[in-house]
């Protein structure tokens, strides 16, 4: 567990709007849940301030609407609140229940279009690459870039590989893709620069659904391998 | 009551002043893009300003009306008529049932906020009634507007005319100054990548969008790598990719960034966004967060006069 008094925070404006807070520390599963327990204690502290709290690896960005606050003194209010206002105490209090999330790939045929180049690149056979990804627990560090795309850690250092020099113009929903040292899903049809090496026929993001949302940060996701019956059996109970 | 879209133009879709508190999630605030033009066009039909309507980009719709109904335009001028007769923006319209209003060319701005006095039978998804274009939700059906679909206006109450004062009509010249104050990584950049940044004067690019406008001209130079941890990305950052060709974020961009940003559009200007398109001029002016507060407040400060009225 970070201890939060010897977390060095730096303090920085993002426009005129936004402070982003940036840790001194790698990304590590207790970062992320020192990021999240910060979060709970600025929108404890300031109710009505905070209108969007994002979460990344290393970072923290509070957005504020400039109108409604004293922009000059909330610098000054947020770093009071990292030098003396948490302690260790607190952090507890973002356990959630962790979910371990199975999500069934693809790994097959127009599903993994970029399965044998990435194999190649890797200097491995695609069964590898498809045991490789699959034996490791990925962490949801959190959510982001599209709605419900989830960024994991724990990617296995012999399939990191460089993204596309050109994006793909369309990525399907439910690609599972490889993009530097980075793997993950794309909830929602969008262009894209990963790798990608297979499909889900899960969907991540539901709006209408009551949980939107597969995972949240912290969760752990498994990614298990079936075939194209099955996938076609799986899409098909979705709709 | 209803609008039935004869033509649904290029882009035509529900959003009000966008959503907020769920970007945590990956969502962005969509949301209109010229988020005032919408709060005028509001105002004219005497709506709660920040309701949601039309949002029409470029290539205008053709709309036929189904009963009595006020409406307003406002933002990008068109070439408008109803049943070929020439009507206006930044006035109330009285509309009959089975008159026709057609969005036929531009002449200035890009986005243009069509407003129906009363409620429209739109979803409300994730605090907003926007269209998350992207994501499909929200809006209609979470969609943009395709011919033959037909919009529901739930109320319609007779309201008085009103004409936009001369002071609120925009001109939209097609050569912007856009304010900026710092970005999480200008300090990051050399001098001679600032300078070259804020003395050039940049082209909108076609590949521009409500995620994001691309600039073209003369690229900033980059002798060493930015280095970034990534974070949250606002509207109007603008980012430098290693091409050196700026790409400001808006209401549909990504929510998480990873590449170094040099200035931000201040809150005051992002309007503007919205009504940029392919050719038009840029220029960036630097100015303190202090500035920017000081505009931001003047701006609402000339809105809430308008709404006293």
């Amino acid at each position: 567990m970070i201890k939060l008094s010897e977390t060095k925070t730096k303090v920085q404006w993002n426009g005129d709007s936004a402070l982003t807070l940036f840790f001194d520390e790698e990304a590590s599963e207790d970062l992320t849940r020192h990021i999240l327990s910060l979060i709970n204690v600025f929108k404890s502290t300031f109710p009505e301030m905070i209108v969007e709290a994002i979460p990344a690896y290393q970072s923290l960005t509070l957005c504020f609407e400039p109108l409604s606050i004293a922009p000059a003194s909330i610098e000054d209010s947020i770093r009071q609140v990292i030098d003396n206002g948490i302690t260790d105490a607190k952090e507890t209090q973002t356990s959630q229940n962790i979910e371990i999330m199975d999500i069934p790939v693809c790994y097959q045929g127009a599903y993994a279009p970029d399965l044998i180049s990435l194999a190649a690149y890797c200097k491995l056979s695609p069964d590898e690459v498809i045991q490789q990804h699959t034996k490791k627990t990925y962490l949801v560090n959190m959510l982001g870039f599209l709605p419900g795309f989830l960024y994991l850690s724990g990617l296995d250092e012999q399939l990191h590989c460089p993204r596309k020099e050109s994006p793909s113009l369309n990525v399907p929903a439910g690609a599972v893709g490889i993009g530097g040292n980075q793997t993950g899903v794309y909830p929602v049809a969008s262009p894209g620069g990963w790798h990608i090496i297979g499909q889900t026929p899960l969907s991540l993001f539901n709006p209408t659904a009551k949980e939107p949302f597969i995972a949240q940060a912290l969760d752990r996701i498994r990614f298990v391998p079936i075939d194209v019956e099955m996938f076609e059996k799986l899409k098909g109970e979705q709709t | 009551m209803s609008l039935r879209f004869i033509q649904a133009g290029q882009q035509t879709s529900i959003q009000d002043v966008g959503r907020s508190g769920f970007m945590h999630q990956g969502i962005s605030k969509s949301g209109a893009m010229d988020p005032l033009s919408l709060q005028l066009a509001n105002w004219l039909v005497s709506n709660p300003i920040n309701q949601a309507a039309i949002e029409v980009t470029l290539a205008g719709p053709t709309i036929e009306i189904t009963e009595h109904l006020s409406i307003a335009i406002c933002g990008a001028e068109f070439d408008l008529s109803l049943n070929d007769a020439p009507v206006f923006n930044n006035e109330t319209i009285k509309v009959r049932a089975g008159d026709v209003l057609a969005f036929k060319g531009i002449r200035q701005g890009a986005r243009a906020y069509l407003a129906i006095g009363g409620k429209l039978d739109v979803d409300s998804s994730f605090a907003s009634q926007s269209t998350h274009l992207m994501a499909k939700f929200g809006g209609y059906n979470g969609r943009q507007f395709q011919s033959d679909d037909v919009l529901a206006v739930l109320s319609a109450p007779d309201i008085k005319k009103r004409v936009l004062p001369e002071a609120y009509q925009p001109s939209f010249t097609g050569n912007y100054l856009l304010r900026c104050c710092a970005g999480i990584e200008t300090e990051q950049f050399e001098q001679e990548s600032l300078d070259t940044f804020y003395d050039a004067t940049y082209v909108v690019s076609n590949d521009s969008n409500r995620m994001g406008l691309r600039l073209e001209g003369e690229p900033v130079p980059m002798k060493t790598s930015i280095e970034i941890i990534s974070s949250g990305l606002t509207q109007g950052s603008i980012q430098l990719p290693p091409s050196g060709f700026p790409i400001i974020s808006s209401v549909d961009g990504q929510t998480i960034g990873g590449y170094p940003r040099i200035a931000n559009v201040i809150s005051s200007d992002l309007n503007i966004l919205g009504q940029l398109k392919a050719g038009d001029k840029i220029g960036c002016l630097s100015v303190s967060r202090e500035k920017a507060w000081q505009l931001l407040k003047q701006k609402q400060t000339f809105l809430d006069k308008l709404l006293l009225e």
